[in-house]
């Protein structure tokens, strides 16, 4: 022991000894934090009430369920831009989660060579392209060949950029399953795509449900490709090769109008958007968490037993 | 590195030397009082008691040792011997202690002394200081040496019990009977110590047992 | 940890590989086995014989390839990007290795237990007991239940969770986790073993649980355990085997290598003077 116990006591007295100033300066960036926090959130806390309070004198079973009256008239209302909505979504999703989800699984249990990086490389670029751009391209892919705009197009514009998504997150969130569990796997002599798919899939599913609602909300609120391919209309869904309504459509062209009741179909539109959206998250999330089984209500359980 | 083990072991080595000592010391002052009259009793008891209480000690540390420690290898090897090797040495103190009062019972016996006695007295100092040496410095070289003082010391035990018989002089024949015994008994024991050095040495155990059941077996 | 000065030189390492060589029978040789990660060979032309229903133990440094060279035992290595294995793995005779055999099948021969315990957690605990089994094509209700109670039994765990077969895995205690991983791995049948440090994320009871387990399973498998817990070796194992740096220094019964260690590596290593 080459240090003394004076030199030790001659280091205690080098620690700060303004204690309380520092405590207040560690509340004093609490408060900061917090401000900061509160400030975000107030615009999203007021956008919510705007649309809540100038939207809810427009919502009537009339006007979620009829066809678009004449313009400027306040009558109708927006029930195929409702069905369209739910449409494009369910069918982007068909066509965007299994491709996205099938890409993250290769690239997080296969992925360990040149492709793989390249894949990922461009998935990640492809995350960030305006999605104006991909409705241009779906535009020129599908509409001007087929020479009409159709709700095939919208699908595929749609599922262009709910994919990347899908594929990150699903890749993050298999990635992030232990690799004992594999290892467990192989120890008991269960072939790769058994593993992958009753095993880690099972433990990533939590994750990757995120990953999926995070891109479905995203491609629900999604305007500019919808111009592009299914170009809105005033009619009930009727087949795939003709245009669409869908309520980001629907809200543009409402919100462009000069009439007082234009208007206010556009706020019970878009509060109807933004119900329908939440409500997709939150029933989801609801449905996995609460389920006995689920891998999030154990590890919530686990987590309260951990803390006693 | 100093492993928890080590001061232990140190302590363990230090007594059993102190033990050695005081053996050396022991078996000298009985064998002289012996051979020239004195009387060298409460001496020899004395130290006779403090190795047997040291013999306490060192089995006390053995099993703290177990306990805490878990000793394996060497260290286990050494600290099992030193178990025997301890054992060995308290016999050489009551041996010790006995032959002086086989002169303290029989007065002085200094005229009973002929050449054999002198003999095996001599070849058993010596014995027991190449015994004590020999663990000292863990030398299993002069295990042999002691295997063969051992063997004379037998020999001559054998040759002169059936002589004492026949003896006129009681005294002389009964103290020297004793002294032969005890003589041979310590023989026995620096055998069984030098077998304990050995295993902590090679890690072969108990290669004489067999030799020394088998020859007293025949008495 | 400075240096050792003390190498293994290859002559000591032969006679301090003296086993008793008897004619009972080997159920599992690794012979010149080497293992390397990216051309650096991590465990080095080693040869091993297994007695059937014995129990090894691995002892050595960390770093000194015991763990690699336990899974590869089983073909682990096959999931390592970069590993390379030289060498044969006989199991009655069969190579592990051949070429034209099929690993997964053989795979199934030799169970693993690994460090932590691992039960899927997303499955109960029959689930998990049966996973090796269903997700094998075994779908017979009967012989699936049969088998569940034999293993958790062998594992030491029907008592405990008999009540509740359905619960969530990861609702058990670390003990039991592992008992249960232990189970998971018998229920494919195997015939050999092999466990990496088993019981060191273990509570001590727990440990003494999982010996009492070995001790007992040995009657009907050869285990291969891979430990850094030198008492548990001595307590556990029939045989030990000594390594460093990849050789194996010394293998021998474990009784004659922990109380009179032929090589002076050894004798440094079970002393603690290194590790």
């Amino acid at each position: 022991m080459t240090t003394t116990n004076e030199r030790r006591q001659e280091y205690r007295n080098l620690f700060k000894q303004n204690v309380e100033k520092r405590l207040l300066v560690d509340k004093a960036v609490r408060i900061v934090v917090f401000a900061c926090v509160i400030i975000a959130i107030i615009p999203l806390g007021s956008i919510l009430v705007e649309v809540f309070k100038n939207g809810i004198s427009a919502i009537s079973y009339e006007f979620l369920t009829e066809t678009p009256g004449s313009i400027g008239s306040g009558e109708g209302g927006i029930g195929p831009a409702i069905q369209g909505t739910l449409i494009i979504i369910g069918l982007s999703s068909l066509i965007g989660v299994p491709i996205g989800v099938m890409s993250g699984i290769y690239l997080s249990e296969y992925g360990d060579n040149r492709l793989a990086r390249s894949i990922r490389f461009f998935n990640d670029v492809f995350m960030e392209f305006p999605s104006i751009v991909l409705g241009i391209f779906a535009f020129l892919v599908i509409v001007l060949i087929l020479g009409h705009f159709s709700v095939w197009a919208g699908a595929f514009a749609l599922s262009l950029i709910m994919f990347p998504i899908v594929a990150r997150t699903t890749e993050e969130s298999l990635k992030m399953v232990p690799i004992t569990y594999r290892e467990a796997g192989t120890a008991l002599g269960l072939k790769k795509w058994v593993i992958t798919f009753r095993i880690v899939i099972s433990a990533a599913k939590s994750g990757m449900i995120t990953g999926i609602l995070l891109s479905v909300s995203r491609i629900g609120g999604e305007t500019a490709p919808l111009i592009m391919t299914i170009l809105g209309s005033s009619q009930f869904f009727s087949s795939m090769d003709v245009p669409m309504d869908a309520l980001p459509l629907r809200i543009w062209r409402l919100s462009l109008l000069p009439y007082d009741s234009a208007q206010l179909q556009g706020w019970g539109s878009a509060l109807v958007l933004i119900i329908i959206i939440l409500g997709i998250n939150l029933g989801v999330r609801y449905f996995f968490a609460n389920r006995k089984n689920g891998i999030l209500g154990q590890l919530v359980k686990k987590g309260i037993h951990a803390k006693n | 590195m100093t492993r928890l083990i080590d001061p232990s072991l140190q302590k363990l080595s230090f007594i059993m030397g102190e033990m050695g000592d005081m053996v050396v010391e022991s078996i000298s002052l009985a064998i002289d009082s012996y051979l020239d009259g004195t009387n060298t009793m409460d001496q020899v008891h004395k130290l006779s008691n403090s190795i047997r209480s040291k013999y306490y000690e060192v089995e006390d540390l053995t099993f703290d040792m177990l306990l805490k420690y878990q000793p394996v290898a060497d260290d286990f090897r050494f600290i099992r011997s030193s178990t025997e090797i301890s054992y060995a040495f308290s016999r050489f103190g009551r041996y010790a202690y006995d032959i002086t009062q086989v002169r303290d019972l029989f007065g002085d016996v200094s005229e009973c002394t002929n050449a054999s006695l002198i003999e095996s007295t001599k070849k058993v100092k010596h014995m027991i200081k190449e015994a004590v040496l020999s663990f000292a410095e863990l030398d299993v070289r002069k295990a042999i040496k002691i295997r063969e003082d051992e063997q004379v010391i037998d020999r001559i035990y054998k040759e002169r019990l059936p002589r004492l018989i026949e003896s006129n002089n009681t005294k002389c024949a009964l103290a020297e009977a004793l002294l032969l015994r005890y003589l041979e008994r310590i023989g026995d024991h620096a055998v069984f110590m030098s077998d304990a050095i050995n295993y902590i040495v090679t890690g072969k155990h108990r290669p004489s047992e067999e030799r020394i059941m088998s020859h007293t077996k025949q008495q | 940890m400075t240096a050792l000065s003390v190498k293994p030189s290859d002559v000591a390492i032969k006679e301090s590989l003296d086993t008793v060589i008897d004619s009972e029978k080997y159920k599992m040789i690794a012979e010149n086995v080497t293992i390397s990660y990216d051309k650096v060979p991590a465990v080095k032309n080693i040869t091993m014989k297994f007695k059937e229903k014995s129990v090894t133990a691995l002892i050595g440094p960390s770093g000194c390839g015991k763990t690699t060279f336990l899974r590869c035992l089983n073909r682990m290595h096959d999931m390592t990007k970069n590993a390379s294995v030289t060498g044969k793995v006989m199991i009655d005779n069969i190579d592990l290795y051949d070429k034209s055999i099929d690993p997964i099948y053989h795979r199934r021969k030799v169970g693993m237990v690994f460090q932590k315990p691992n039960p899927f957690p997303t499955m109960s605990i029959y689930d998990n007991v049966t996973a090796g089994l269903k997700l094998n094509g075994v779908r017979d209700k009967k012989i699936l239940d049969e088998i569940v109670e034999d293993s958790l039994k062998m594992a030491y765990l029907w008592d405990e969770v008999k009540h509740d077969l359905k619960k969530s895995a990861i609702e058990l205690s670390g003990g039991q986790q592992q008992r249960l991983c232990i189970a998971r791995a018998l229920a494919i049948q195997p015939e050999v073993l092999l466990m990496d440090e088993p019981a060191s994320a273990l509570d001590p009871i727990a440990t003494q649980k999982i010996e009492e387990t070995i001790m007992e399973l040995k009657k009907e498998y050869t285990i291969i355990i891979v430990t850094h817990n030198m008492q548990q070796a001595v307590r556990v194992s029939d045989y030990t085997g000594f390594m460093y740096l990849g050789d194996l220094i010394e293998f021998r019964e474990t009784k004659k290598l922990f109380t009179d260690p032929k090589h002076e590596l050894t004798a440094k290593y079970v002393q603690g003077q290194f590790g």
